[in-house]
């Protein structure tokens, strides 16, 4: 197939969608990474529990823009319970531990979903505003792909604006230099700690929630994305906010223009891109950092 | 004697009788996938499964006895698959055993079963009847997959164009599928305009879809299964495909993937089944499975339900008709040209190839005029007279297995 310069922008802005939904899921696990040194496995699950929140919540009151408030509320509730009572005791201990538990909380929430759902997928409708493409000389995109980019856009831009420009956020990232420090100005870190996981599993179900009109609300989808979200992390540098959204859009042009030329390979080209990026800078792009 | 003497003594003899009760050997393994990928379909392929079980015991049973049939998970996963069914054979001294939905799992299951003589009940699309993978202790409930293949290409260029892309996952299954459509493709004059391969598992399909809509064929060949089908469909919904010219086959569709995307399968969708549940309307033996199903799990059964039903209970009724349900040398002599006249007619497992020969049918979609579980019209069957190739072909794997895949 002939590569017109209209099909490599089509692509690319594909790429972008893609990447967007990566950056969305990564800038949570970074959250979550750089403020607790936790390594979230069951990211991936909180990105299916955005997915069956807006099913349920759309299903229930037929608005998709509930749904998808919803999610971010829902999940990150859960994040704040799971936090609470499973995370926390395990502060100060071998890091290893944190690790086991998000993972047995992966497959445990996955195995509840099954057996509360089932396993056929569930429909969250595409809202009629964003059904069809947008059509440029030969250039498209779906509406429902461009609403993605933007929307990532907006939550970088919060995003931003609540850690450098909020007392809250400005809190957080001390935190997450010398928490004893902040500590002892009479601030309390934990309620912070959970604060800050709340809010990465947060943006996981926004995620699941955004893809769950183009994918089908299943009890197994989070696991391939735990994994890709991992590359995407470890590719801007693990903690490193600005490393996230950079991996996450690598990642996406990578898979679409794999996709393009040699489709057998998309799954493995990201962990090919992973490992020449961590050949140069073993830290990722943005590792040095370090922190958010 | 003390109280607690009395308590702990009525527990012990409580758990004795509950182990004497759970130990009535079971006669048979069946594994199906219950996590992953196709896990939905998995779960119907089992209810088949029960269905058949519980209709053969309220029969009598198998040899006079209730029979007793292990279930569980083989989390999609060959490896899992095999070390579960040794732990069953090894164990309990099951000498046959059944189920997987997977070309590729059950060709790895199939060669364990000939190693350790074993009889293999396959209910799915599976290669096993073929080439070197015929090795006398397999058969297969569901179809060879080149089988859907042929019929939807056939269909497809008969009455939808001639142009074709097709969009592959990538394993046993679906490249046989595509061996299928290629041969039939240049025997009927069909165009083909390309191949991508998709990764197992895949769920966005986004970006392929500048290429496809560059391609912009007449036919666009789906050959992609599981929580895929869903996905696909909805995103070329999204990106607003599925209203126009281009019309969508898919080699081998389901209930619950036609479910999943509501009035979007509408009539550019073109679907392959082995089965279709209003088939009952031609074949009425087939009422009872339906209804028996449906009362159960409040639904009707899909093709991988036919599949597990149709191997499940040909298993155990092979088991009373050879008087032994360990004796696999008999259990297969027995197999070997068994008639069953279940859910689509009077069908049998071919003596020379132990592959059930039994039709496709093709499902169009009906869009927003759906209703509960009818997502379709069937407007073709192909008898396993114009799908299925002779024994002596599929034992040299021709002519699908000697296609020169694309990027292969």
């Amino acid at each position: 197939m002939e590569l017109t310069p209209t099909l490599i922008i089509n692509q690319m802005l594909f790429g972008l969608a893609l990447g967007a939904v990566y950056i969305l899921m990564a800038c949570g696990l970074t959250i979550i990474f750089g403020l607790l040194d936790v390594v979230n496995f069951a990211h991936g699950t909180f990105y299916m529990l955005g997915a069956f929140a807006a099913f349920v919540v759309v299903s229930l009151f037929g608005n998709f823009w509930i749904g998808l408030a919803s999610a971010i509320i829902l999940v990150g509730l859960i994040g704040w319970v799971a936090e609470t009572f499973l995370i926390k005791p395990l502060y100060g201990k071998d890091p290893l531990y944190p690790l086991m538990l998000t993972f047995g909380l992966s497959l445990a929430v996955t195995d509840l979903m099954r057996g509360i759902f089932g396993t056929i997928g569930r429909i969250v409708p595409l809202p009629q505003v964003f059904s069809g493409s947008l059509m440029w000389e030969g250039i498209f995109i779906p509406k429902y792909r461009v609403f993605i980019i933007f929307l990532t856009l907006g939550v970088l831009i919060f995003l931003w604006y609540f850690f450098k420009k909020t007392n809250l956020g400005m809190i957080i990232r001390a935190a997450t230099r010398d928490s004893l420090m902040v500590r002892t100005l009479g601030i309390n870190v934990p309620r912070i700690w959970t604060f800050g996981f709340a809010l990465g599993v947060g943006l996981a179900g926004l995620a699941g929630a955004v893809n769950s009109t183009i994918q089908s609300a299943l009890p197994d989808m989070g696991v391939e994305i735990t994994v890709e979200c991992f590359v995407v992390v470890v590719i801007g540098g693990l903690g490193s906010l600005g490393g996230a959204i950079l991996g996450g859009l690598i990642i996406g042009q990578v898979i679409s223009f794999v996709s393009l030329l040699a489709s057998d390979w998309s799954n493995v080209a990201i962990f090919i891109t992973m490992l020449l990026i961590l050949l140069v800078r073993t830290r990722g792009l943005f590792g040095e950092a370090g922190r958010l | 004697m003390k109280k607690s003497s009395w308590i702990i003594g009525s527990v012990f003899l409580f758990t004795l009788m509950l182990s004497g009760v759970a130990s009535a050997k079971p006669i048979a393994a069946l594994l199906f996938p219950l996590s992953g990928p196709f896990s939905a379909m998995g779960t119907d392929m089992k209810q088949g499964s029960e269905v058949a079980l519980e209709e053969i015991n309220a029969k009598g049973g198998v040899l006079g006895q209730k029979a007793e049939v292990v279930m569980g998970d083989d989390e999609f996963q060959a490896p899992i698959a095999i070390r579960k069914y040794k732990e069953m054979v090894d164990g309990q001294g099951i000498k046959a055993i059944g189920g997987t939905l997977s070309g590729g799992i059950s060709v790895a299951v199939n060669e364990w079963a000939c190693k350790n003589k074993v009889l293999y009940m396959c209910f799915c699309h599976s290669s096993i009847p073929l080439g070197k993978e015929q090795c006398g202790y397999g058969f297969v409930s569901g179809m060879i997959p080149y089988q859907t293949g042929v019929a939807t290409a056939k269909y497809a260029f008969q009455n939808l164009g001639k142009s074709w892309m097709i969009i592959t996952q990538d394993y046993r299954f679906g490249t046989d599928e595509l061996a299928a459509w290629l041969t039939v493709s240049e025997k009927t004059g069909g165009k083909f305009l390309g191949n991508i391969y998709s990764p197992l598992g895949q769920v966005d399909y986004s970006a392929h879809i500048p290429k496809i809509a560059a391609t912009n064929p007449e036919i666009l060949v789906l050959n992609v299964y599981g929580q895929s089908l869903d996905a696909i469909i909805k995103q070329l919904a999204e990106a607003g495909l599925t209203n126009k010219k281009m019309k969508f086959v898919i080699p081998k569709s389901h209930l619950y993937a036609i479910k999943a995307v509501g009035a979007t399968y509408n009539e550019n969708f073109y679907g392959g089944h082995e089965y279709y549940w209003t088939l009952q309307e031609k074949f009425p033996k087939a009422k009872k499975f339906i209804e028996a199903y449906g009362k159960k799990y409040g639904m009707p059964p899909s093709q991988d339900a036919d599949g597990g039903y149709t191997g499940t209970r040909a298993l155990l009724e092979a088991m009373n008709a050879a008087k032994t349900t360990t004796d696999v040398a008999k259990l297969v002599k027995t197999l070997e040209g068994f008639k069953m006249d279940y859910n689509k007619g009077v069908e049998e497992f071919r003596a020379c190839d132990h592959i059930r020969a039994t039709s496709v049918v093709i499902v169009k979609g009906i869009g927003a005029k759906a209703k509960d579980w009818n997502f379709g019209e069937v407007v073709a069957e192909y008898p396993a007279s114009e799908t299925l190739e002779s024994c002596e072909n599929n034992k040299k794997d021709v002519p699908y297995g000697a296609v020169k895949l694309p990027g292969k």
